[in-house]
């Protein structure tokens, strides 16, 4: 019997471990000294403890997470997302161990992580870039390189991600204003200073498409998500398909992700991102995420697939055996992502004892969750508590199953955005669809201030 | 395949015995055989096996340290004494050894004093091996760990009795 080690925590950690007893893996999960108990330690048929609960010497630690893999005998070794999972010293330590990485290569994951390089590969396989820059030297150089591409512009950390080291300039002054400190919190969050800039779009849609290739060339997709709705670059709700694509442009989408990810003979689980521009039908690359996401759910209901137990069995050497043909995306999903922490208070996180916990459930509704009545959300990690998903006839249907199902979520003990995500779902932008990546924050988020202020949700 | 008999066992140990191999493995259908040279080795030296639910850590910690404990009866602390004992515990998860190197002599014994700075075992994290120091000036009572195992974060490796009065700073 083959032996997985679960290089993560919280829900990810309990859905590899789920995903592995699936297919009669058995599995060890290293955790920090806050996850010693819990679901994804009852599921797993050994736990480790690495370190302590501070990221840095336990989660974050990829000598500690390799050593525990071969100390407990594991073959392969799976990072979630977050954390270790975009390491390329990970897979590449991994592999000088005999350990399976269940991910990319590690070049790969080399190639992809540095944006400039990403667009270089991009660029070879002739999928659409906003027009924008190589790397930058200063403030003044940007400047110049922003009159010729067009106001207004986004400048961005070359390494980075999630919004940090990141900003938009409307003119000269934004840019003289803005630059340094970017490049310097690009440099002391990423370790490299390193910036670049694209063309800024006005309505843009964050359009993502999932796809799976067996390492030798053979690339499949899962369909697209949309994933428009997003505070600070964070997303907060996701959903397959995008119901706004033209199913030209849908099919150029899937191709063009297919071809990017081919060219690299990818090899496990990916997502290629994209922007696209509403008023134009174009859409853009942005970058590749080299993991399972957050957000995979959505894709799995309407293409009835389980990634994550396919990763695990293409890890494992099993051939890829699916055709494109075999996929096909029925129905409509969305997923809403469930967070501790206080959206009426500046977002602050909301860690401490989940007292009660009654969830949703019935037909079409799944949830991805650690938690439960008993559970202490730590202040240490990620403030994602849950993932609840609906899966409808259409978008409509998902949209009332989805509203049904966050009004019966009841979670007592700390603030969750539960209220903010209902209040989002029964807005008439979202339901007709007519929001961008920018819709949130200028528009959803003053809406939510300004509510009818209705009794607290569950918590209290 | 014929069956395997007790004769075709005792052919395989005499063969390994003449030999000079450390180890022999062989698995066949449902059969498995493991023989090693090594003392300390239990079945498959490789492949640690994956006892049901195993405890994490901590719950091992708060259970009386008997169960883990193969220090010598003799010299060793009872169970009650343990409790005005100081426990030395893993820093993060590792292999846990007790000699500086391979066939040297073990940093502390039961029995020995040991002062706060003193180093009583290491730590080997790919490669790495780091220093444990005891913490604590005092006499080591009882080692919980065998050489060479895998120690999780805080799991307790000695017990080590204070010493106290003058000449303790």
């Amino acid at each position: 019997m083959s032996r997985l080690f679960v290089a993560n925590r919280g829900e990810i950690a309990v859905r590899i471990l789920t995903a592995a007893r699936s297919i009669g893996l058995e599995t060890v999960l290293g955790v920090s000294a806050a996850d010693r108990r819990g679901l994804g330690p009852e599921l797993a048929d050994r736990v480790v403890v690495l370190g302590p609960a501070v990221p840095a010497r336990s989660y974050l630690d990829e000598k500690l997470t390799v050593q525990a893999a071969i100390s407990t005998g594991c073959d392969a070794l799976h990072p979630g997302y977050g954390f270790l999972s975009e390491r390329a010293s990970l897979a590449r330590l991994c592999e000088s161990e005999g350990i399976v990485f269940v991910g990319p290569r590690a070049e790969t994951i080399d190639a992809l992580g540095d944006k400039l390089s990403a667009r270089k590969l991009a660029v070879a396989s002739d999928v659409p870039l906003l027009p924008g820059t190589p790397a930058l030297h200063s403030a003044d150089d940007a400047c110049a390189d922003a009159e010729e591409i067009g106001y207004p512009v986004v400048i961005k950390a070359s390494a980075g991600g999630g919004g940090r080291g990141m900003f938009l300039a409307e003119r000269a002054d934004d840019i003289r204003g803005g630059f340094t400190r970017a490049s310097e919190e690009a440099r002391a969050a990423f370790g490299s200073g390193l910036m670049y800039m694209e063309r800024f779009i006005r309505n843009a849609r964050h359009v993502e498409v999932q796809v799976f290739g067996d390492g030798n060339g053979k690339v499949l997709h899962f369909g697209e998500r949309d994933c428009s709705v997003q505070r600070r670059y964070q997303k907060l709700i996701e959903e397959s398909p995008c119901g706004i694509l033209p199913e030209g442009t849908r099919a150029r989408l899937h191709a063009a992700a297919v071809k990017l990810a081919s060219d690299l003979a990818y090899r496990n689980a990916g997502t290629v991102e994209f922007l696209y521009d509403s008023d134009t039908d174009e859409f853009y690359f942005i970058e590749v995420n080299a993991r399972i996401q957050v957000e995979h759910p959505v894709s799995e209901l309407v293409t009835d697939a389980d990634l994550v137990a396919l990763q695990l069995k293409v890890a494992f050497g099993e051939p890829l055996e699916l055709a494109q043909s075999d996929i096909e995306s029925r129905g409509h999903a969305i997923e809403c992502r469930i967070n501790a922490e206080d959206p009426d208070h500046g977002f602050r996180p909301a860690p401490g004892d989940i007292t009660s916990w009654s969830a949703p459930g019935g037909d079409g509704i799944r949830l991805d969750t650690y938690c439960r009545a008993g559970e202490r959300v730590s202040p240490y990690y990620d403030s994602m508590i849950g993932k609840l998903i609906a899966r409808g006839a259409d978008r409509d249907d998902a949209i009332e199953r989805l509203d049904l199902a966050l009004g019966a979520f009841e979670i007592g003990g700390l603030r969750t955005n539960l209220v903010l995500q209902q209040f989002v779902v029964r807005h008439p932008d979202f339901r007709n669809n007519a929001i961008s990546t920018r819709w949130l924050e200028q528009t959803g988020l003053p809406a939510f201030a300004e509510r009818q202020q209705e009794p607290h949700h569950g918590a209290h | 395949m014929e069956k395997r008999t007790f004769q075709d066992i005792n052919t395989l140990i005499e063969l390994f015995e003449n030999s000079e191999w450390r180890e022999l493995s062989i698995e066949v259908e449902d059969f498995s055989l493991h023989l090693s040279r090594d003392e300390g080795a239990a079945g498959s030296a490789r492949r640690p096996t994956l006892p049901a639910r195993e405890r994490p850590a901590d719950a091992v910690a708060e259970a009386p340290p008997t169960a883990e404990a193969p220090a010598p009866a003799a010299e060793s602390a009872n169970d009650e004494e343990l409790d005005s004992l100081t426990v030395v515990r893993a820093p993060n998860l590792g292999l846990f050894y007790r000699s500086p190197k391979p066939g040297a002599p073990p940093y502390v014994q039961i029995g020995e004093e040991v002062g706060e700075d003193t180093e009583i075992c290491l730590i080997e994290v790919m490669k790495l091996f780091t220093p444990v120091v005891a913490g604590v000036k005092g006499v080591v009572r009882r080692i919980c760990v065998e050489d060479g195992a895998l120690v999780e974060f805080d799991q307790p490796l000695f017990y080590v009795e204070p010493v106290t009065g003058p000449g303790n700073d």
